[in-house]
């Protein structure tokens, strides 16, 4: 299928300000490209610059300080990288959706599921509230949980973590929105739980449609539910592709994060660790970010910015200058 | 019994006000042998951690004995009065409290080092130094503070500030959750290797994949209680327990996915 | 977390207490210096009085004929050393009581205690001072006295939250598993770690403690004429400010001074603290 993709991420650059001018940059070469309809999964260990790109996609980089200095996220027919405040209030909830961290936020304490879901449904227009109830009474279905009557009055700790994060995806969903953000939704949620929310995220794709891009660190996760995924290392995107494509990595840095997975490695044997450390913002070299951790480095690759990723537009891409030394790999 | 190095008999704790009880752990029984590593598999509110603490000595537990190489633990006084105290330490869950804030990497290993070595000042921080670096933690790192340290390096930290007590058991309270899974496999490649040279370890997590890679034998945990135990391949691949088979079958794609190596 | 900016040496926070430090640095020599050097003495009625600043009398002379500049850095020991007392005095009784009630068994005394701390508290430390000093007369001593009486329940009550979380801490369990004995526990890793709160803000309460020893020797509360503090001085300065200006605005411009001073320090603590992008 190769109808236009619904978010074309090309050649992000995210900066933070930090103070008389200067710009910390902490995504840089960040492309990919979801298609309506697809799971996404974005991987990437802390620091990649995952989260900051979420966040441009839902426009809150202002609020945390932080800036896009180049590249273009092509939405529909926005380029939200050039999206003023206003655009942002239109397109935020309606057209994009967004459920975060459930350790971190999660629904308003002081509100009834019953009260935040009407106004994720209303959007500060009025509403006639029968109209919104029933609607809420749909979400809450759509998301499963049982007696929506009685959880409709019920105060968010009164529930247990992985209703409330059933609620903020019912929220995040309320206004039909083309695509949903999720940022690490199930972290620190119990595996069954976990389960029933990824599959629930599966449903939530294939019944309506929604385009879901899942940012996670577990490679196993995302492996087993997304359509397509996304490697992120230092605030690059290095490679790109769908699920069973990226299972046969064309960049070092995938093929070493498949290496070191726990559950596939034999008990009691050495894990496969990566050398070094990504390197942190603002110490970032020239050239690819990986090369001082590549086992395959080449002097080309620590030279110039860093490697785009390249491949056919709907397929495997992969940021690597020498993906074909990776056969020869330690 | 007399040759185990730890057990645990009919452990039972409750916390809560006289109108209201919860029970956290009923009823737990559990054997340790020397050198061998065992798991605590189960979900949050589990009374996995609440477990972890009995055994180490920090919760004196309602019911129930423990006894480490056949002397009971929690005596009349303190639990592992006198010498018995260095032989269990612990790991804990969250890296950034792990470690003193106001006291650097190598600070923190050295004062443990000379008070159980009772060796100088200078010759416990060579010790130091040398265990940090055999951990991945160069001399300019250990002299960090915690602030400046990744939460994997934080872990391992921690794990040398209890070596050097010398144990025979250390517990790890979901010591990969709050860490990048290159640092999981880091720390885990470390406790291997410590489980190679004799030390007893006890696992808790709700990692399957982490409990599956270091752990001989496992109990699986539910609401306070074991509804069922036995060797790591035995559990995961027949499991029994409706509760153990609905926590495996939760495992993201159970089968991996063909990977050209 | 980004590891690195957290491994840059404290950059942030660097200005401000460079230039807090040197500014108090520079009053503390000048206190020295002056007073030594200068050719008049503090209280000596030397000159004609009124007269407006000229060369040989930096800051001109007040209604008796002293030297204002002489006594105006005569004033820094006695003013900042004096609002010194009247936090290190606090700082210490309160952290230790913060600490000791956190970790109390006996729950009688532990909500005794707790509540007098919320009684002090919640009376307006001028008023208090006011009024105890009406018990124990006027007096610089008078002021360090109450001080001590009532500002320690502030500390306190900081130090008591703290240690109540430090005690939660894993690194305080490590340390009783390692075995340590309860003092080591207590002296190395509690009291530490709970009296880096309380010192930080010992640092803002000594800037209010500096204003409320001027103040109430403005309202002839604490150190009583000719003594040379700024706060006497611009109350005696207060009737002629119209005419003799500089008796009142050199005084006060010399506790902006101190003021100014140690809140760049305290900024720049607390910058430091926070890190970068706080």
């Amino acid at each position: 299928m190769t109808a236009a993709p619904l978010v074309d991420i090309r050649d992000l650059k995210i900066g933070i300000e930090r103070g008389r001018g200067e710009k910390l940059v902490v995504v840089d070469s960040a492309s990919l490209r979801l298609r309506r309809g697809e799971m996404l999964g974005l991987i990437g260990e802390s620091g990649s610059g995952k989260t900051m790109l979420c966040r441009s996609l839902i426009g809150t980089l202002r609020r945390r300080g932080a800036v896009i200095l180049s590249g273009s996220i092509l939405f529909g027919d926005l380029d939200l990288a050039q999206a003023d405040e206003r655009i942002w209030r239109d397109v935020r909830g309606r057209r994009v959706g967004y459920v975060p961290q459930s350790a971190l936020a999660g629904p308003n304490p002081v509100m009834t599921i019953g009260a935040q879901l009407g106004e994720a449904i209303r959007r500060n227009a009025s509403g006639d509230s029968s109209a919104v109830a029933s609607r809420a009474r749909e979400l809450l279905d759509i998301v499963r949980i049982r007696r929506p009557d009685v959880v409709l009055k019920q105060y968010p700790n009164q529930l247990s973590g992985g209703m409330r994060q059933r609620v903020m995806i019912a929220c995040a969903i309320a206004q039909s929105p083309e695509l949903l953000v999720a940022d690490e939704p199930t972290t620190g949620l119990d595996v069954t739980v976990q389960a029933e929310i990824m599959k629930l995220l599966r449903d939530i794709r294939t019944d309506m449609g929604m385009s879901i891009m899942l940012v996670s660190h577990d490679l196993a996760l995302v492996d087993a539910v997304c359509d397509q995924i996304v490697v992120m290392h230092a605030g690059a995107c290095v490679e790109s592709g769908a699920v069973d494509q990226v299972a046969a990595p064309l960049h070092p840095y995938t093929a070493a994060l498949n290496r070191s997975r726990i559950e596939l490695a034999i008990p009691g044997s050495e894990l496969v660790t990566i050398k070094g450390q990504s390197p942190a913002v603002g110490s970032w070299q020239p050239g690819c970010r990986f090369a001082e951790r590549c086992g395959i480095v080449q002097a080309d690759c620590r030279v110039g910015g860093h490697p785009p990723l390249v491949g056919p537009a709907s397929g495997h891409r992969t940021s690597c200058l020498h993906p074909e030394l990776m056969a020869a790999m330690p | 019994m007399t040759d185990k190095l730890m057990s645990a008999t009919g452990l039972s704790v409750s916390f809560g006000s006289r109108a209201q009880r919860i029970a956290a752990v009923r009823d737990v029984s559990l054997t340790l042998g020397a050198g061998e590593s065992i798991g605590i598999v189960g979900e949050s509110g589990s009374g996995k951690s609440t477990l972890a603490r009995i055994l180490a000595g920090l919760q004196r537990p309602d019911a129930g004995t423990v006894l480490f190489r056949g002397q009971p633990v929690y005596a009349n006084g303190q639990a592992y009065a006198g010498d018995l105290r260095r032989q269990v330490q612990m790991v804990f869950q969250d890296p950034y409290g792990s470690l003193n804030p106001r006291m650097t990497a190598l600070a923190a290993v050295a004062e443990a080092c000379r008070f159980h070595d009772s060796c100088a000042a200078a010759a416990a921080q060579e010790k130091s130094l040398r265990l940090l670096a055999s951990m991945g933690i160069t001399p300019e790192d250990a002299r960090k503070k915690p602030r400046a340290l990744s939460g994997g390096q934080r872990q391992r930290v921690s794990v040398a500030r209890a070596l050097c007590a010398n144990p025979s058991i250390l517990v790890a309270d979901e010591p990969t959750s709050a860490i990048d899974q290159s640092a999981q496999a880091q720390l885990l490649n470390l406790f291997n290797g410590l489980i190679g040279r004799g030390l007893a370890i006890v696992l808790i997590s709700h990692d399957l994949a982490v409990i599956r890679y270091l752990a001989k034998r496992v109990y699986v945990m539910c609401e306070g209680v074991f509804v069922e135990s036995g060797t790591t391949l035995d559990v995961f691949d027949r499991p029994q327990h409706a509760y153990t088979k609905a926590l495996i079958a939760s495992i993201p794609g159970r089968k991996p996915r063909q990977t050209r190596p | 977390m980004i590891a690195g900016a957290a491994t840059r040496p404290y950059r942030e926070g660097r200005i401000g207490i460079a230039v807090g430090t040197t500014m108090l640095v520079a009053m503390l020599a000048a206190g020295l210096l002056v007073p030594l050097l200068s050719a008049y003495h503090p209280n000596e009625l030397i000159a004609i009085p009124f007269q407006s600043p000229s060369w040989e009398f930096l800051f001109g002379t007040d209604q008796l004929g002293r030297d204002v500049f002489t006594r105006v850095f005569a004033a820094v020991y006695r003013d900042l050393g004096v609002a010194f007392l009247g936090v290190s005095i606090p700082l210490v009784i309160g952290t230790a009581v913060g600490i000791l009630l956190s970790i109390a068994h006996n729950r009688i005394l532990v909500a005794l205690i707790a509540s007098l701390i919320d009684a002090i508290n919640a009376l307006p430390l001028l008023v208090l001072a006011i009024a105890l000093i009406a018990l124990f007369g006027p007096g610089l001593q008078s002021i360090v006295l109450v001080l001590a009486m009532t500002n320690w329940a502030r500390y306190a009550r900081i130090a008591r939250t703290r240690a109540t979380l430090v005690n939660q801490q894993a690194y305080i369990e490590a340390a009783r598993l390692l075995g340590y004995p309860r003092s080591r526990i207590l002296l190395r890793h509690f009291v530490p770690n709970v009296s880096s709160e309380t010192v930080a803000y010992a640092l803002s309460d000594f800037i209010l403690v500096i204003m409320l020893i001027a103040g109430l020797s403005f309202l002839s509360l604490g150190a009583a004429p000719p003594t040379a503090e700024w706060g006497v001085m611009m109350s005696e300065g207060r009737p002629f400010v119209q005419n003799a200006w500089w008796m009142t605005i050199f005084p006060g411009l010399a506790l902006c001074w101190a003021g100014i001073a140690l809140s760049f320090i305290a900024e720049g603590l607390s910058r430091r603290e926070r890190g970068p992008g706080g």
